[in-house]
């Protein structure tokens, strides 16, 4: 017969999602009360109806080229309403957790993140290499982190190796985020590619993102946006004040890298003292409202947990990362402060938190900004809302 | 010979089955229903299945078969209090309430007429009011006025005391508690439509013109609020765009998480009863899957093949009020097309599904439910029976069969704990 589409099954997908979170998937019986509650959705080919069907029937290249599974906020209502228990929004997520695990690079690594079994050799990486950058020791004289040279460890080192962490992580991520982004557009109309606005779509989305507008839309787990945005601002606020660190350490008179490498600038030690002073506030405002935002985060999973599913566990590694680094960086400074030695130990935590977010982010939920993001981007380029 | 009888608890179409089939055979039977006339849910609907035949016309064979019989006797307005084991049968006590109107009554109206307090008409579903003295609908059987105790204040009573010219109203009646001796129990209890105003997306009680499966029977019946004329309770316009909502409550772990079985052939039938009527109006009725169970296949193909029947595939999930009107407008994602779909009506019905009576209104028996609240048979003490929609949702049809059932072991616990004559 013409026209005729043969499908073919990937089973071992379909235990993957059910393995991944998405235990509940077998339950929907197609009746589209997800698509009809869901706020988020677009009206023509609306989620989550349909991609509850393709993980049943094993569609795993329909759903890996899909822009829904990431417009897709997780609100939960499909989950509150849904008369079978099968809970969309969970199934959902697990299938985002395989979206990443599809296209960060290398696949072992992802492999490594969504299971538990490695969360310890996960957590050794780190643990080791600050070790054996002397982190074991506790140097005599007041706290303090940051010298050069004979005190923890060696800034020469520790710098660089986060440095090429977080290359990795962005090279990772930039490789996923092209190969999905090839993914969503190859089955578009060549009229259709050919409209496409970057730019404008790169706005809009951003412009959505900065105001979390989408999220705002949820209606069982109201408040989650909230959380979010608190979260989210913090991100920003100590991406920012880890780039102005970093100007600091880079032209410091006498202990920057320029001096370091011959080339000391002159710069006055006001402007230094005027920096740190900048980067202290935001960084320490930008703490707080992590600490707070992902407080709110877990206070509303728990919260919701009866309507909308407890999570996965990927879902809590990443809460549990992002909640401990808040926790030892804030812990780390008040101990320092106060000049008692335990700092040394709570900053080695913290910064085994701050690599595995970093190191792990292209397979960690973490990545899931950079791939929301380029869904969003594309549904807003072809029409898609 | 003396014989203790059968209590029958409820008196819709599955307990009055069990009652006549037994007492037909000779045994002593006695109904005790809840409302002040018998015939239940079966006396509110306006044609039933199989034959789609007004539902009075077979009630009214039972009600004679009743007033043939001696030896069935039965107590409205009447409720099981207690049920204690006794020497092989049952002690049971049951509270009858007031009627306030004794049997001289010739239901002349008389007492209606100068009756001055109201009441929400409940066998109406709440759409018309009735006075505080009434005749629950025009065939009520007993043919006997009631009072609503609540409803009649200070001397309202004493007015249609006046107004009666047979005696018939007594204002000093008082609840009654009988204690009867029974070899075997009937728990025909029944069931209610499911108070859908519990799925908050649905609309029911919010938005105007949604109304429930029962109230479009009361809207179609001859002896309803609207005399038989459908017409949309907001402004009593005729309505000729209606939506048939499936699955409201059914098949839901939310709400009833079992299929209410006739659900899809009401809806089917109410398609009917508004060609019927509005021969253009169109009809369009969203489904999971349209289920009609046994014979019913045919009926189905001939209201979907009717003229302006559209039916869409596709759970409706929100209903909300389309503004500066009275129309409500249900969203569906259309499955088959994959689109979203937002349609305005002029009127909404709910088939809400069937939720087994003893859920909200226990039977003081020890018994196992299922997680639905439907009784399992077999954690029934000996002589203890279940009959009709207390153990699943059925059609009338089989209700009636299983009732006959019921009655044969009935009749085989009394014959086996010192015999009928």
């Amino acid at each position: 017969m013409s026209g005729t589409t043969i499908l073919k099954p990937d089973l071992g997908f379909v235990n993957e999602v059910i393995r991944s979170g998405g235990e509940s998937l077998k339950k929907c019986y197609q009746c589209a009360t997800c698509s009809v509650v869901c706020n988020v959705t677009p009206e023509d080919k609306p989620f989550p109806r349909k991609e509850m069907l393709q993980a049943q029937w094993g569609l795993k290249d329909q759903l890996m080229k899909n822009p829904d599974i990431w417009l897709c906020h997780q609100c939960s209502d499909c989950t509150a309403y849904c008369p079978r228990g099968a809970k969309p929004g969970e199934v959902l997520g697990a299938i985002r957790k395989m979206s990443i695990k599809e296209f960060s690079a290398p696949g072992f690594m992802a492999k490594m993140v969504g299971q538990p079994k490695f969360l310890l050799v996960l957590f050794a990486i780190p643990v080791l290499l600050l070790l054996a950058s002397g982190a074991g020791q506790t140097p005599a004289g007041p706290v303090a982190f940051g010298k050069p040279h004979g005190f923890l460890f060696s800034m020469y080192f520790i710098d660089p190796l986060f440095t090429a962490a977080a290359l990795f992580a962005l090279v990772s991520l930039g490789l996923g985020v092209r190969k999905y982004w090839k993914a969503m557009a190859a089955d578009l109309p060549a009229d259709q590619a050919a409209k496409i606005n970057l730019g404008a779509a790169v706005k809009e989305t951003v412009s959505e993102i900065l105001a979390h507008r989408r999220f705002q839309k949820c209606e069982t787990t109201k408040g989650r946006s909230t959380a979010h945005l608190l979260v989210f601002y913090s991100f920003i606020g100590l991406f920012i004040t880890t780039i102005l660190a970093f100007v600091k350490v880079i032209l410091e008179p006498n202990t920057g890298y320029l001096a370091f490498l011959g080339h000391p600038v002159q710069i006055g030690e006001s402007a230094i003292t005027g920096l740190t002073v900048i980067f202290k506030i935001i960084g320490n405002a930008s703490a707080l409202a992590l600490i707070a935002g992902i407080f709110l985060v877990m206070t509303n999973r728990f919260k919701n947990s009866k309507k909308a599913g407890v999570g996965s566990y990927y879902d809590w590694l990443f809460i549990t990362i992002v909640a401990g680094l808040g926790i030892t960086g804030l812990l780390a400074e008040l101990l320092r402060i106060s000049n008692i030695p335990a700092a040394y130990p709570t900053y080695v935590i913290h910064l085994c938190f701050v690599f595995f977010l970093f190191a792990y982010a292209p397979f960690s939920k973490m990545a899931h900004m950079f791939y929301r993001a380029t869904a969003m981007v594309f549904a807003r380029a072809t029409g898609r809302g | 010979m003396a014989q203790d009888p059968i209590l029958v608890i409820g008196g819709g179409i599955s307990g009055l089955t069990a009652a006549i089939e037994a007492a037909e055979c000779g045994c002593e039977a006695v109904v005790v229903e809840k409302n002040a006339y018998l015939g239940g849910r079966v006396a509110q609907l306006n044609k039933y299945f199989p034959k789609l035949c007004p539902p009075l016309c077979g009630l009214e064979i039972n009600y004679r078969r009743i007033k043939e019989n001696p030896r069935l006797t039965f107590h409205t307005q009447a409720e099981v209090t207690s049920i204690t084991a006794s020497d092989g049968g049952y002690n049971v006590t049951i509270q009858v309430a007031p009627r306030f109107v004794n049997d001289k009554c010739v239901a002349c109206d008389a007492c209606a007429q100068a009756c001055p307090s109201e009441r929400s008409d409940d066998f109406n579903f709440g759409m018309s009011r009735t006075k505080a003295a009434y005749l629950p609908f025009d065939q009520a059987f007993p043919q006997k006025y009631v009072i609503d105790g609540a409803s009649c204040k200070a001397d309202c009573g004493r007015k249609c005391q006046e107004a009666c010219k047979y005696g018939a109203i007594d204002m000093d009646m008082k609840p009654e508690t009988l204690n009867l001796k029974v070899s075997a129990i009937v728990m025909a209890t029944g069931w209610n439509p499911y108070d859908i105003t519990r799925a908050d997306n649905l609309g029911m009680g919010k938005v105007k013109n949604v109304i429930n499966n029962m109230m479009m029977e009361r809207l179609a019946a001859a002896n309803g609020p609207t005399s038989g004329k459908i017409l949309r309770p907001s402004d009593g316009k005729e309505p000729k765009k209606v939506a048939f909502v499936q699955c409201a409550g059914s098949r839901d772990e939310n709400h009833l998480p079992y299929c209410s079985y006739i659900c899809c052939l009401a809806s089917l039938k109410h398609i009917s009863y508004v060609k019927e009527q509005y021969p253009e109006a169109q009809a369009t009725m969203f489904y999971i899957d349209v289920r009609t169970p046994g014979r019913y296949e045919k009926f189905y193909w001939k209201v979907r093949d009717m003229e302006g029947v559209t039916l869409t595939k596709g759970k409706v999930a929100k209903i909300y009020n389309a503004q500066g009107t009275d129309d409500p407008v249900v969203v569906i994602e259309d499955v088959l097309s994959g689109k979203k779909v937002e349609e305005q009506f002029d009127m909404v019905v709910l088939a809400s599904g069937m939720e087994a009576s003893q859920r909200t209104r226990p039977v003081p028996v020890s018994v196992s439910y299922t997680p639905e609240g439907m009784i399992i048979p077999s954690s029934l003490p000996p002589g203890i029976y279940a009959s009709g929609t207390a153990k699943s949702p059925v059609d009338v049809a089989k209700s009636m069969q299983d009732a006959t059932g019921i009655a044969l072991k009935s009749i085989g616990k009394l014959l086996s704990s010192g015999g009928a004559n």
